[in-house]
């Protein structure tokens, strides 16, 4: 009888086992697939792209045989690269100071819109998300360019006497990456503009207070943690982003990500490419790290989001 | 008085900004009728001759299916595999979580042009050549991390004891997961799939350095053309695209509703 509860309870506890191994081997298998395509084609190329940084450039191969850190050690001794990385840290503030206020007065206006008014303005707000990025550059060029909208415009209000040179300049990488990056600000925005509640914008003008002090007061603190989540994101984009400053800027205007496509697909100087890729690595995580410790530090004195 | 006038100033500058946003697809579409040899804005007379051009220029249509087959092949997989992967995530507890996550979220961070160049090598090394199966597994590594994102937004708060109810009445696993489980987080897996197919469709950096002669995706067979050309040819091909995308959003609009596609997205 006792021997016959005994073995009752081992089954179970077997049971239990096994069931606890299945459930243990299926888990890898749902993260299998994902798994292994990561680590193979994206963890192992990064990886060998770390060590040929750290090799020299050989002009027959690409990839020479010996151990140096000269390809770091030349970019950031070098005033013209040097003037790079500023260039391109620059562009990105830029970016961010624009976006956000260009964004901000429209995810006002449509975090306070109702109904089908606030579903167009989403769409139409969204809609640049969906379009071919180098189609949305290339309307750049075509607005931008030496004889293009805007210096014709320009030319027949008689406002200036030539042609502005605006295309393959800062100015024209600037517009390119506002465009390309606004919606994330508007919905990150929106996010914290739709958590305060409405009746403290009402009681800050019943009391009297201009739209001007309510905005200054009340919204832009209750807004911050929006516009920090934004700006972060904006800018850490901006400052890895190709296609922009590639459609928009070209040769004339290196920023880090057209630097490192020159010197892999034109040069065929591998080391100096990789390198140049993760000293841009390097600077878009510290932008991550640095805000999330502000983040932090930030969440114990307001109650953030 | 003061504050009726700050609310049309305000107003004003919203509608600049609406303009700003859709002045150079405007400008693209008007300027693909022109019947000048050249880009011109506005355009010069109506003609729809830049359309028929590309009749001449089969390399574009050759690109664009190439681009769609590989968009479809990395949003199909990227699903399947990431919303396998998000299941584990939510569902399971196990060692190395974190950096799972952590692995699978940072191509987020990590520059697509640095990607692209370490790709090349690598597939060079290995003796993979240009094809589509190269540009999806690029393109899967862009797109896991949103697809991920979507769907365990639509796993968390999920009620499983609907799966241990059906569970219970005799359902298999495989029943549970197709017949309950996939049902309810639709919406997250399909906005996960679009969100996959427009990335891959639109990717330029990575492509780039992964084409070769014969296999060229659109985006990059785009700018290829006109960094050596200026002719409307590229503003009716890029107005056939923005025709397609504004095609695609209809139809979802249609199946699903835009709003909730963009809502489980946050």
């Amino acid at each position: 009888m006792q021997a016959g509860i005994g073995t009752e309870h081992d089954l179970l506890l077997q049971q239990k086992k096994k069931n606890l191994n299945k459930k243990r081997l299926d888990t890898w298998l749902l993260l299998l697939p994902t798994l292994g395509i990561f680590i193979f084609f994206f963890l192992l190329p990064l990886f060998f792209l770390f060590i040929t940084s750290f090799k020299n450039f050989d002009a027959s191969t690409g990839v020479g045989n010996e151990w140096t850190l000269q390809n770091y050690i030349k970019f950031m001794s070098d005033p013209f690269y040097l003037g790079v990385v500023w260039r391109t840290v620059k562009i990105a503030l830029l970016t961010t100071l624009i976006t956000i206020m260009i964004s901000y007065p429209v995810a006002f206006q449509i975090s306070r819109s109702k109904g089908r008014t606030r579903n167009y303005l989403t769409l139409l707000v969204l809609s640049p998300l969906l379009i071919s990025m180098v189609i949305r550059c290339y309307g750049w060029v075509i607005l931008l360019s030496n004889n293009g909208v805007v210096n014709n415009t320009l030319l027949k209000l008689g406002w200036i006497d030539q042609p502005l040179t605006l295309l393959y300049t800062e100015l024209s990488v600037v517009i390119g990456m506002v465009h390309v990056l606004f919606p994330y600000m508007v919905l990150s925005i929106m996010g914290s503009l739709e958590k305060i509640d409405p009746s403290v914008i009402r009681a800050s003008q019943n009391l009297g207070a201009s739209s001007f002090r309510t905005f200054f007061s009340i919204l832009l603190p209750l807004t911050l943690p929006g516009v920090f989540a934004g700006s972060v994101m904006v800018f850490s984009l901006s400052v890895s982003s190709f296609v922009t400053p590639a459609i928009l800027g070209g040769p004339q205007v290196k920023v880090m990500s057209y630097l490192t496509y020159e010197q892999v697909a034109v040069m065929l100087n591998w080391p100096y490419g990789g390198a140049i890729g993760f000293l841009l690595i390097l600077i878009a995580t510290i932008t991550i790290i640095a805000y999330s410790k502000i983040l932090a530090r930030s969440e114990k004195g307001v109650a953030i989001q | 008085m003061s504050r009726k006038l700050s609310k049309y100033f305000f107003n004003f500058v919203c509608l600049l900004v609406y303009i700003f946003l859709l002045a150079p697809i405007v400008v693209i579409l008007l300027s693909s009728l022109t019947t000048t040899e050249y880009i011109v804005f506005p355009p010069e007379g109506l003609t729809l001759r830049w359309y028929t051009e590309l009749i001449e220029h089969p390399e574009f249509m050759q690109s664009f299916t190439l681009s769609i087959i590989v968009a479809f092949g990395t949003a199909i997989i990227s699903t399947a595999i990431g919303t396998l992967a998000s299941l584990a995530v939510v569902r399971r507890q196990f060692k190395g979580k974190t950096a799972i996550v952590q692995l699978v979220g940072s191509p987020l961070l990590i520059p697509s042009v640095v990607f692209g160049v370490a790709l090349l090598q690598f597939y060079s090394w290995i003796g993979l050549a240009a094809s589509p199966l190269a540009l999806i597994l690029g393109h899967i590594i862009l797109t896991v991390p949103f697809v991920m994102r979507l769907v365990v937004a639509s796993l968390v708060g999920f009620d499983r004891s609907i799966e241990q109810a059906a569970l219970n009445l005799g359902a298999g696993p495989m029943k549970v997961f197709f017949q309950i489980t996939l049902p309810i987080i639709k919406s997250g897996v399909i906005a996960g799939a679009i969100f996959a197919f427009i990335t891959s469709f639109d990717d330029l950096t990575v492509a780039l350095f992964i084409v070769s002669t014969d296999v060229v995706t659109l985006p990059v067979r785009i700018y290829t053309y006109m960094q050596y050309q200026y002719d409307p040819i590229i503003t009716s091909v890029s107005s056939i695209m923005i025709l397609f995308t504004v095609v695609l959003m209809l139809v979802i609009e249609r199946v699903l509703g835009v709003g909730k596609v963009f809502s489980s997205k946050n």
